[in-house]
């Protein structure tokens, strides 16, 4: 499999403060990607990057092993579509708009009928045709720039938040459509969301990104703060790890890691804080819980721990983790 | 009191007269300002567009020229261009000095500054994912240059009648360079300049009431664009 892109020291910054900054990363072509962060996390500055409108600070992008310079070639443009969060149609009908972008990607007019079509009946937007964008619904004007993102057949498609303003039907449409797309031969989708059930279940790989940097670690127990000799210190509690990755902001802990109980432990374990149970949910086989002591920890447990241990809402419990279970970045 | 009501009603019965003087006049006024207004816009809205679309080193720079241009005093225009245009000027041998051709070029310099401004303005305050939609839909930059100004057309079109509005209203530059010749030269302004002079007190007001009513259907128009463009 080939990569889509390929990302060397890049960096956005913006009157001096670091929006994105990441040294290295690779997306895989012919798959579906998901960007999972919070909101100013960075999701739509890369997505941005990718899609070419924005140049970032410094560092380089290729594009199908293909080193990119400044304008792109109408070949470039032509394999990426991008769609922005609030995506942006332009006075005048939705067959005005798509045709618009076909005659922009030098697409010969003669092919325009099939390929509006088209684009229109896959995001189920054929009876919008001849409406004025002015007087779309939220979902529909998102619907039409997907429509009018596809209709060039661009290689990549680029999607900003897409299931953001769309109903429960519109959202099955729009999986299903992502799906098909993906699986087509030689297509890439990249998309970001914030809702992990749904980017999982679409992606075959995904991308964590928190506070502009591209980590590994889980967002879950993540927590801002500094780092000195070790110790990081949260607004509220003091972490042991074993980093010494001084300029380090954040700190995530693996839910899986964390150990509860009813007693404190004597053992290994350098992190043992007392706390409440303040929320439980119970899934097929694990069961997850929230303890607060001072902040707030996600640790997931099975049924019989629960069980066995005798937890409920308001039970005072020991939670414990190894200094070097916890990710500092 | 008395000489003011008396004259405005003799200078609106000059106008019911249709003096073929007075529309001569009105007239050429609409013409020189018109070429000019066309003139100056097919230079003034490329150059906007293109300077908005593009960073480049002095941008900054040339704004500040370009607002100086704008409040550069029509006189000084008036008498800068008379120095090209007179005999013994660089641009003498033309012998286009007291001719409508000088007074359009005149009143094309003055307003070039206000629609270049006025035409940043407008691509400057349009909807900000304007552009990186265009260029991610593949528009290179002549057809993205078309594309934004079709996207802010009422707010061109706004900076061509402001455009007018002055070039129709100036005087300073059209009497220098225009020298008053009746027929040829001789606009709202500068006979309204020249009648008053003579005492003629009743031609000049009927030829400021049209100019009145030009700016009255010239300002509706611009808030009737404003109006659509925010629909």
């Amino acid at each position: 499999m080939t990569d889509a892109y390929r990302l060397e020291n890049i960096n956005v910054s913006l009157q001096q403060k670091d929006i994105l900054s990441i040294d290295h990363l690779v997306i895989k072509a012919e798959q579906c990607t998901t960007l999972f962060g919070n909101n100013g996390a960075g999701k739509s500055t890369l997505l941005k990057l990718l899609a070419f409108t924005h140049r970032p600070t410094r560092g380089d992008i290729s594009l199908f092993s293909q080193t990119v310079s400044w304008p792109l070639t109408p070949q470039q443009r032509k394999r990426i579509a991008f769609v922005e969060q609030h995506p942006f149609l332009l006075p005048g009908t939705v067959y005005d708009n798509i045709k618009l972008a076909l005659s922009l990607q030098n697409i010969p007019a003669s092919q325009h009928h099939a390929l509006i079509k088209k684009a229109l009946e896959e995001t189920h937007t054929a009876h919008l045709l001849k409406q004025n964008t002015q007087t779309l619904s939220g979902g529909e004007l998102k619907r039409v720039a997907i429509a009018r993102a596809i209709a060039y057949q661009p290689d990549i498609l680029l999607l900003d938040e897409p299931f953001s303003h769309l109903d429960i039907d519109h959202i099955e449409a729009l999986e299903t459509l992502i799906k098909s797309f993906s699986q087509t031969t030689g297509k890439t989708v990249i998309l970001s969301t914030h809702n992990h059930l749904q980017g999982t279940a679409l992606s075959q790989s995904t991308i964590n990104l928190v506070a502009g940097k591209v980590t590994s670690a889980p967002l879950e127990n993540r927590f801002s703060g500094y780092l000195r000799q070790q110790q990081f210190f949260t607004e509220k509690l003091v972490i042991e790890t074993t980093s010494n990755l001084d300029r380090a902001q954040q700190l995530a802990i693996d839910p899986k890691q964390i150990i509860i109980s009813n007693q404190p432990l004597e053992s290994s374990m350098q992190n043992c804080f007392s706390g409440q149970i303040i929320f439980i949910s119970e899934q097929a086989t694990t069961c997850r819980l929230i303890v607060d002591c001072k902040e707030q920890f996600h640790a997931t447990i099975s049924l019989e721990s629960l069980n066995t241990l005798k937890l409920q809402l308001g039970s005072q419990v020991y939670l414990s983790f190894k200094s070097s279970s916890v990710l500092v970045f | 009191m008395d000489y003011f009501t008396h004259s405005l009603a003799g200078a609106i019965g000059l106008l019911a007269s249709f003096d073929p003087a007075i529309y001569q006049i009105v007239l050429t006024s609409i013409l020189i300002s018109l070429t000019a207004s066309i003139i100056a816009a097919l230079l003034a809205i490329p150059s906007g567009v293109a300077m908005a679309l593009n960073q480049f080193r002095g941008k900054a720079f040339a704004q500040h020229l370009l607002n100086t241009l704008m409040a550069m005093p029509t006189v000084v225009i008036g008498l800068l261009l008379y120095g090209l245009f007179s005999r013994q000027g660089p641009l003498g041998p033309l012998g286009i000095l007291y001719t409508p051709t000088a007074v359009i070029i005149a009143e094309t310099v003055l307003i070039f500054p206000i629609m270049m401004n006025l035409a940043i303005t407008a691509v400057n305050s349009a909807d900000s994912r304007l552009v990186p939609t265009l260029i991610s839909l593949g528009a290179r930059p002549i057809p993205l240059a078309i594309q934004v100004i079709r996207a802010t057309r009422y707010a061109m079109f706004a900076a061509v009648i402001t455009g007018f509005g002055r070039a129709i209203g100036e005087v300073g530059a059209a009497m220098m360079l225009g020298g008053n010749i009746a027929g040829s030269t001789r606009t709202m302004t500068t006979a309204i300049a020249l009648e008053t002079s003579k005492g003629e007190f009743q031609l000049g007001l009927a030829l400021g009431l049209i100019l009145l009513l030009f700016a009255f259907v010239l300002n509706m128009s611009l808030s009737l664009l404003n109006r659509s463009n925010y629909d």
